[in-house]
């Protein structure tokens, strides 16, 4: 035997093992992709203009209460557009009071002076850190949220800007799980100060027809059993952010209700509320919907209960958004796949007999008009394959629908590279060439076609994974692997196969 | 063995000029289709409807479906049978005018497909679900388990385990002694009892369900187009560096226009949709199809060295003869596989498979007849005074 025929073997071996250690065992190493094994598949926005409003209101709010404190005069503040609001009426003597002002609680925010009026715009690095910050919460809460819902092995990730991905193996209710995702789940307790009437003129009658600065009206929630509107304290006494612990119980007449306990800071202000107001009704808002509005016995220190018509669904879905905490912005469904168990397994079935006789289309025809040396291309075939499904464990990639396809496709075009050295040996032998220089010759000035034809194939296949969503992804990389380790096998094995088995001075060739 | 005697002698661009016509023919009817006639069908993946796959227990006729749909006014929905004795259908929401202007956003997608699955209901069903009775066909894996292991503590997990994982293979279940005669299942008798009391057989199940916000779609339909254009852009440049002419580029792109327009236009002519995964197929013919062109170029590249008195024209007709094997059989073997992907891979990769499968036969073409006579057209366009010179 020659020698560099020795580590040409072992390098081969080598590949071999290590490709089956890495897809051994297929049940535990073959990653499937949802629409294989059924799931859902969310696309997201989040709404970050949200965050840059609140931010917005909260800083309105913040220097209303410091030019007050400092006895700046002003007539009238608001919000232009998210990011950007005004102080109107401001006295010109004041301006230097106003920027140190400023300068000292913001860095935030630019501001400039023209005439009576003072304008804040959010600085550009302040705008990308808060948007940014509110995806990266909304991720976290709905991370939250899935997981106290118990889903095994959910995909949670960002995707560009404003995107987040959710895939959820194995859901059976997905309607549920959205709903569960998209609430904001903002919880608030205010003071009741009239209702419910039935509309809100009634309601504002004793007001003289206008909301009083410190409230704010709401609406009952009719899921909850809660007509009408309401008129509530502008300022919330404690909100989703005090609760300590949640859970679900019953409530005196046995119906599904939450229950939940404060964070000291929280009952120590619930406490003094409710001592207070004894005899009063308090609000309990969720989303800006009246969820109930019972009436204070006595003071409560540090725990209560939401009661109101839950199912145990209801209540269970409750526990989740509270314990997992509120959104900071809103989001929005863009893209919405579910794939049932029945179908996924319908399609591995339907995908590997395909695969199957696909591939042995390919080798009849290979061994048919080939012979011999069809059956060498078979075998560089079958570590094709072989080293596809290695690749893909190594990388953990995931097997979809149209990654399978891309792998009968990548049969297919497998022995394409053998044809063409097949085809160059039969001409190179044609011409009177002996075996042996045959060979040498149909390998050597076949390689830089099949090397250009494979790297324009991959090139396309590059594209496709930029562009491409998960299924088509898995396609991509199926493909890619497929040409790649094909550059190897059809080149590199083929040859060391005829190495092997064709004697040196063989007078014929099997072709 | 040999397909051919001999290597053939066929003067292949004898015909550029039938083959030219009968290209530009078959893009023009192509673009007369989709532009004024019947026009390329976006899919669910280009913010177009949902797409909702079901079951049913029972067979039952696309007219019987469109009839429950037309009642609750979807009768213009696209409905397909997919297999399974006519149990299984595919069916495609149309959003109408008003619906698509009213809101931009998904949830309008969505309200149709769930009025879809509604309307498909049958009355028994919802009859036997107010009385209690669960749904066999449609309770999830959690919910059996909890129902049985109640009545059987000790064994209902994995009964349940096992029903469940019966279904899921088979599809639904038509008749409860499916699950007694199974040898996967074999369900005890008092158990099949316990559930022919507690639970009905549901008609129809929901195999899949998608939809694409018309944001999403709009995005997914830029990004597809840059995402074609941008290989075919990359493919002229690899080739023209590789063969060191602007020429053997230019021609590598039309070759390929040539195919995806081609490809494109034959499938305006199916009732087939345009989704992702025929956007991967065209790519994929990008990158494949320009591979025979690669290897007949290549063979030019070598003749020209031996055959340097011979004019172009000569060593083009003897490289495209002398590879006429290798250019039938790469794209047969690729064409093999396709083909049965097609007929065996299932309904959701069929339109990929089609897509393909005419790729790979207009491959062979547009490398025999197009590839070569592009360069001469090129080179009797830009190169003639160099020669003359010469």
């Amino acid at each position: 035997m020659k020698k560099n025929l020795k580590w040409k073997i072992g390098l081969v071996l080598a590949i071999i093992g290590l490709s089956i250690f890495l897809i051994y065992p297929p049940k535990n190493k073959i990653k499937l992709g949802l629409d294989l094994k059924g799931g859902t598949h969310l696309l997201l926005q989040v709404m970050t203009d949200d965050a840059i409003n609140a931010e917005t209101d909260q800083q309105i709010a913040r220097f209303e209460d410091l030019f007050k404190k400092n006895n700046i005069t002003y007539t009238k503040a608001a919000k232009e557009n998210p990011g950007r609001f005004y102080f109107e009426g401001t006295n010109a003597d004041q301006e230097g009071k106003i920027r140190d002002l400023i300068d000292q609680y913001t860095r935030d925010w630019d501001y400039s002076f023209t005439g009576d009026r003072v304008t804040f715009r959010l600085k550009q690095a302040a705008e990308n850190f808060l948007r940014d910050q509110a995806v990266t919460q909304t991720l976290e809460t709905i991370r939250n949220r899935i997981d106290q819902f118990g889903v095994a092995e959910p995909i949670i990730q960002k995707q560009g800007a404003d995107r987040i991905v959710v895939e959820l193996p194995g859901i059976d209710d997905p309607e549920r799980v959205k709903n569960l995702i998209k609430v904001t789940a903002v919880l608030e307790f205010k003071l009741v100060k009239a209702g419910p009437a039935q509309d809100e003129q009634t309601l504002l009658q004793e007001f003289g027809g206008k909301v009083p600065d410190d409230a704010e009206i709401v609406k009952g929630d009719p899921k909850r059993g809660y007509q009408g509107y309401y008129l509530v304290s502008k300022v919330a006494s404690i909100t989703g952010k005090d609760l300590r612990t949640v859970r679900r119980g019953t409530d005196e007449w046995n119906n599904p209700a939450v229950h939940f306990s404060l964070t000291p800071d929280g009952a120590r202000r619930f406490e003094q509320v409710t001592g207070q107001n004894v005899g009063k009704q308090l609000a309990i808002i969720l989303d800006g919907k009246l969820q109930s509005a019972p009436v204070i016995n006595s003071r409560i220190s540090d725990s209560g209960i939401i009661q109101g018509h839950f199912t145990p669904q209801e209540a269970d879905d409750l526990v989740v958004i509270l314990k997992a905490g509120a959104l900071p912005a809103g989001i929005k469904y863009l893209e919405e796949r579910t794939v049932g168990p029945t179908l996924g397994s319908d399609s591995i079935r339907q995908g590997l007999f395909a695969g199957l006789v696909a591939i042995f289309a390919v080798m009849a025809f290979m061994i048919f008009y080939y012979r011999l040396s069809g059956v060498n291309a078979i075998v560089a075939l079958i570590l094709n394959e072989l080293i596809i499904f290695g690749a893909m464990g190594y990388f953990k990639a995931t097997f979809t629908l149209p990654g399978i396809a891309g792998i009968i496709l990548g049969i297919g075009m497998a022995v394409d590279a053998n044809i063409l050295i097949f085809e160059r040996i039969k001409e190179e032998l044609a011409l009177g060439k002996n075996v042996a220089s045959a060979i040498n010759a149909g390998f050597s000035r076949a390689f830089s076609a099949i090397f250009d034809s494979n790297l324009t194939t991959i090139i396309s296949a590059i594209f496709l994974f930029q562009f491409g969503t998960g299924p088509i992804k898995g396609y991509a990389v199926t493909l890619i692997c497929g040409l790649v380790a094909n550059l190897f096998t059809a080149v590199f094995v083929s040859r060391l196969i005829f190495d092997l088995f064709v004697p040196i001075n063989a007078k014929r060739l099997s072709i | 063995m040999r397909i051919f005697k001999k290597t053939t002698n066929i003067d292949f661009l004898k015909y550029k000029w039938i083959a030219l016509g009968l290209t530009l023919v078959i893009i023009l009817v192509g673009i007369l289709n989709i532009t004024l006639g019947h026009g390329l069908k976006m899919g669910v993946d280009f913010g177009e409807g949902t797409l909702i796959r079901i079951e049913f227990k029972n067979p039952i006729s696309v007219s019987a479906i469109r009839k429950q749909l037309s009642d609750v006014g979807l009768g213009n929905s696209i409905i397909q049978e997919l297999g399974k004795e006519g149990r299984e259908f595919q069916i495609r929401t149309i959003e109408t005018k008003s619906t698509r202007n009213k809101a931009q956003e998904i949830e309008s997608h969505q309200v149709l497909a769930t009025k879809v699955i509604e309307a498909l209901q049958s009355k028994e069903d919802q009859q036997k679900v107010a009385q209690g009775l669960i749904d066999l066909n449609n309770i999830d894996r959690k919910g059996l388990i909890a129902l049985l292991t109640e009545a059987f503590p000790d064994k209902g997990e994995e009964l349940a385990n096992r029903i469940v994982d019966f279904r899921t293979k088979q599809g639904l279940i038509t008749d409860l002694n499916q699950l007694k005669q199974s040898p996967e299942v074999s369900l005890p008798d008092e158990v099949l009892t316990f559930l022919q009391k507690k639970t009905f057989l549901g008609e129809m199940i929901v195999l899949s369900k998608e939809t694409v916000g018309p944001q999403a779609g709009k995005e997914l339909r830029k990004k597809a187009t840059q995402a074609v254009i941008w290989s075919l852009i990359a493919m002229l440049v690899y080739i023209a560096f590789r063969f060191k002419g602007v020429e053997y580029g230019t021609s590598a792109i039309f070759t390929l226009a040539q195919d995806v327009l081609i490809a494109l236009s034959i499938y305006s002519f199916t009732n087939r949709e345009i989704n992702l995964p025929i956007i991967a197929a065209f790519l994929t013919i990008v990158g494949y199809s320009i591979n025979d062109t690669i290897v007949v170029f290549d063979r030019i590249r070598e003749l020209q060295k031996t055959m340097r008195k011979e004019p172009l024209e000569k060593i083009m007709n003897a490289s495209l003869n002398i590879n006429l094997t290798r250019t039938i059989f790469t794209s047969g073997t690729v064409f093999l596989s396709v083909l049965s992907l097609f007929l065996f891979g299932g309904k959701v990769i069929n339109d990929f498979a089609f897509v393909m499968l005419i790729g790979s036969i207009e491959g062979v073409y547009s490398t025999i007849f197009m590839s070569c006579p592009v360069v001469l057209f090129w080179n009797s366009l830009f190169k003639n005074k160099k020669k003359v010179r010469k």
